[in-house]
């Protein structure tokens, strides 16, 4: 009998899958992994059976009895402990208090003495080693880690869940974590861990199961499997069929396949990156080495699972963040040290992929958000005048042009905040891709919009291109890559794995760049 | 459609919260054993009684404006400034101070004294500006901070390098009356600096809704983030508010030195610099809603002045209604009842 079995776990977030019939168990003394892309609904099946969400429909047994857990702290007392992919430690309390505050049961009284003394005798026995009285503020990543698996491993659990555990920490970091997790096996816990880093699932894991697209696809036992079929599973879908035509034909591109170096002859670096390297922050990935050039008239995709460099990259371009060492040029010319605005004047615009928080004032009306680029300069602007005529005359054309839809009466003047997902990102486009604009960073540019917005965001992507305009496409959507690029980097852990040109593109090598495994390792 | 469920939600918040106010204003009069309806009329005869009673609004919210256009200015670029009490009173010593010790008396005086307190208002300001943008330090904690040093070396001032040589109470010599700004309306107390003040919110008003400046200042004040990645420098939008906040407050000062007082004591704000806060909030932030809020304000302290003196209800009761309808803006939401589960769970019955 297994510790854990799930059986024909379904849910729907407003009408979405985000797991379906999905089954899955856990046995005692064994490290199950959990692979698959952003949103294969791994972290979803992970967050039911932690109670941070009730199932739909399905069943959950528990050492072989139904249970069901209406919050974490059911699920704690049953047994089972979870790490989230983000920390949630109190930065200024100690490893000790950090311990109490998570468990301090219904006592009124604190035993601190006692505490330590538990706390000591964990640590020591999983090697897990922390300083009770450290800040959490003054410890590394890796050292957080620990006291969050302690944290966890002290309510006394039997089932251990960890979210993408090793997103954070350094090569050396995670061996020594690796060897900590084979200690805790041995002593008999049974070990979730959720990733989609392929070599990782190969050296410790002894089962896999695949989602995909909120589906189980295939499970597997470590031992008789192998990254390239990892790989296929992940991604599986076809999608070769997928190619630009769809756009393209239409608008009279020119075809997919057509020969390299027909572009080759009137291709001109627009952007182009020297050895980019950015050290890690508290917050931050790091980058490493990255070297790649974007043409006039190309759009290069870069694939990756997020997390792994691609916000800090498109930052460093549109220079929100600077980089620790490299070149950046912009048609040849050297733009590492340019402003925001400098960068937006000479012609670098950005989607963000958080539009909320990046790309939108939401409590500004659509004209005022339409010219937060240019608003100091004409027609917007004369001296420090606001034009207002002109400012509305642009906004209407702007909503023409964009399909921009607002609900209500106030046209224009409706605020940011009521439009819909779709609306918002067209504003966002209609303003990023001006004429002035050189080169596009795109960042998940369709996440969250409905198909007939996504085609559109996907159509302006395209039409910039041909018009001699270049773009950079950072996206976790291999379909979206697949879709509309000329070529394809995939950035794993901060670097560029390759760069694949599009007539060369084969998913189950996206698949295992996408997941560490380069050409030589494998 | 949105923008009448939007506006009718207002307007029935407004008579909501006006209606709760009388209430309350009802219930205190009761409770000094006076009838609401003698003092309702005695409150409004207080009001209009004379010309002086009328141009006492205006003196009374002359520095209610500079102060209360200062913070909505500097809270709608997201700069929490709670100094304006700090602001007006170094601008109210560095503008006695510039005027007394000034060789020259007249125009020139009082335009110096007013251009310094601007300056010394603004410079104030600036240090918590400075600390939040480079070290992120809050500025409410900074302001707040200056507010204690700044009053208490005002004291110290009058007591020692500004005390009136020739006096001995903690204050300063008499302004020259070449260099005060006199009454411009007879027998009244109305003094040009209230024209300064309306002057000011006008171009706080014209600044903040039609120049780039004021579109900078909202943004980061609504989405400092997308600000940022559009291009706008945050830092330089948080000091360019504080200094205008700061310099509103200090002019405040001035003309209350060189109005009103005509020399430099302890106590001149009357708390004015904390009532901005309140004004700006009322006002939502809006220039000229600052201005409308500190005239309703002044006169309804005119007004209660006069059921003061002749019924005995205290004037404080001013200050009571003015917290108790901020509390009842900023928890307005409380106000709508069919947000209530219980009730909503009453309607589906039904």
């Amino acid at each position: 009998m297994p510790l854990l079995e799930m059986r024909d776990i379904c849910k729907s977030f407003s009408g979405v899958y985000a797991n379906e019939n999905v089954s899955f168990s856990a046995d005692k003394g064994e490290i199950h992994a959990l692979l698959g892309e952003n949103g294969a609904g791994k972290t979803t099946l992970m967050n039911i059976l932690f109670g941070l969400y009730q199932a739909d429909s399905g069943e959950i047994l528990w050492k072989g009895k139904p249970a069901e857990f209406a919050s974490p702290r059911e699920a704690i007392e049953a047994g089972i402990g979870m790490v989230q992919q983000h920390f949630s430690l109190v930065r200024n309390l100690t490893v000790l208090d950090n311990m109490i505050l998570n468990y301090s049961g219904n006592r009124f009284f604190l035993d601190r003495k006692k505490e330590r003394q538990k706390l000591l005798t964990l640590s020591e026995r999983y090697g897990l080693e922390v300083h009770p009285d450290a800040r959490i503020a003054d410890l590394s990543v890796g050292e957080r880690q620990r006291v969050e698996i302690l944290k966890t491993l002290y309510r006394e659990i039997e089932l251990l869940i960890l979210d993408e555990p090793t997103g954070v920490l350094t090569p050396q970091e995670t061996s020594q974590f690796f060897r900590m997790l084979k200690d805790l096996k041995n002593e008999g816990y049974a070990i979730i861990i959720i990733t989609h880093r392929m070599s990782e699932i190969l050296e410790i894991s002894d089962r896999v199961t695949v989602l995909r697209d909120g589906k189980k696809v295939a499970e597997h036992l470590t031992a008789e499997t192998n990254a390239d079929q990892l790989a296929h599973d992940m991604i599986g879908r076809d999608l070769h069929g997928l190619t630009y035509t769809e756009f393209g034909e239409k608008e009279g591109a020119p075809a997919a396949g057509e020969s390299a170096d027909k572009r080759d002859e009137n291709r001109q670096p627009v952007l182009e990156l020297k050895a980019i390297t950015r050290r890690a922050g508290k917050h931050t990935h790091a980058l490493r080495d990255i070297s790649l050039c974007v043409h006039a008239g190309e759009i290069l995709g870069v694939a990756g699972v997020e997390g792994n460099g691609q916000k800090e990259l498109a930052e460093v371009i549109t220079g929100l963040k600077q980089a620790t060492s490299g070149e950046l040029l912009l048609d040849g010319k050297e733009i590492g040290h340019a402003s925001v605005r400098e960068r937006y004047e000479s012609g670098i615009s950005y989607i963000s992929d958080d539009r909320q928080s990046d790309s939108l004032i939401p409590d500004m009306n659509i004209s005022d958000n339409l010219m937060l680029r240019d608003y100091a300069s004409p027609p917007y602007a004369d001296g420090l005048l606001i034009r207002r005529g002109a400012v509305k005359e642009n906004a209407k054309d702007k909503m023409k042009e964009f399909e921009v839809r607002a609900s209500g009466t106030q046209g224009a003047e409706t605020k940011v905040r009521l439009l819909s997902g779709g609306n918002q990102q067209k504003l966002i486009i209609a303003r990023e891709l001006s004429d002035r604009s050189r080169l596009v960073v795109a960042a998940q540019p369709t996440r969250g919009l409905d198909i007939g917005a996504t085609e559109f965001v996907r159509e302006r992507l395209v039409r910039k291109k041909e018009s001699g305009g270049a773009v950079l496409l950072i996206s976790a959507d291999l379909e979206e890559i697949f879709a509309i690029s000329d070529r394809v980097a995939v950035l794993y852990d901060g670097r560029i794995m390759d760069i694949l040109d599009r007539n060369e593109l084969d998913i189950r090598r996206i698949g295992l760049l996408m997941g560490g495994v380069t050409k030589e390792s494998v | 459609m949105m923008r009448t469920a939007e506006t009718m939600q207002r307007v029935k918040d407004i008579i909501l919260i006006a209606a709760l106010t009388l209430l309350i204003a009802a219930v205190l009069v009761l409770a000094c054993g006076a009838s609401p309806a003698e003092a309702m009329q005695l409150f409004i005869q207080g009001i209009f009684r004379n010309r002086q009673s009328v141009a006492e609004i205006f003196v009374k919210a002359c520095p209610l404006i500079l102060t209360g256009v200062g913070c909505a200015v500097a809270f709608q670029a997201g700069f929490f400034n709670i100094g304006a009490e700090g602001q007006f009173y170094l601008g109210a010593l560095v503008g006695t101070a510039v005027s007394l010790s000034l060789p020259l008396q007249g125009p020139v005086n009082i335009l110096l004294a007013l251009v310094c307190g601007f300056l010394a208002g603004g410079l104030l300001a600036l240090i918590a500006a400075l600390l939040k943008s480079t070290f992120n330090i809050s500025e409410i904690i900074v302001t707040i901070m200056l507010n204690y040093i700044v009053i208490n070396f005002l004291g110290y001032a009058v007591r020692t390098f500004l005390k009136d040589p020739e006096g001995n109470v903690p204050q300063s010599a008499k302004i020259d009356p070449a260099s005060q700004l006199l009454p411009i309306i007879t027998s009244t107390r109305f003094h040009a600096g209230i024209l300064i003040a309306i002057i000011a919110a006008l171009i706080m008003w014209f600044l903040m809704s039609r120049t780039t400046i004021g579109y900078e200042l909202k943004a980061v004040g609504f989405n400092q983030r997308a600000a940022q990645v559009g291009g706008i420098s945050v830092a330089k939008n948080i000091i360019r508010c504080a200094f205008l906040s700061g310099g509103l407050a200090g002019i405040a000062g001035v003309i209350e030195v060189i109005a009103i007082q005509k020399k430099l004591l302890e106590g001149i704000s009357a708390s004015c610099g904390y009532t901005a806060v309140l004004i700006a909030l009322i006002a939502g932030n809006h220039p000229l809603g600052a201005l409308i809020a500190a005239l309703i304000y002044a006169t309804v302290q005119v007004g209660t002045g006069s059921m003061q003196r002749q019924l005995g209800v205290p004037n404080a009761i001013v200050n009571i209604l003015i917290g108790a309808v901020v509390l009842l803006i900023l928890g307005r939401k409380l106000l709508h009842l069919e947000t209530y589960g219980f009730l909503k769970r009453k309607k589906e019955a039904k």
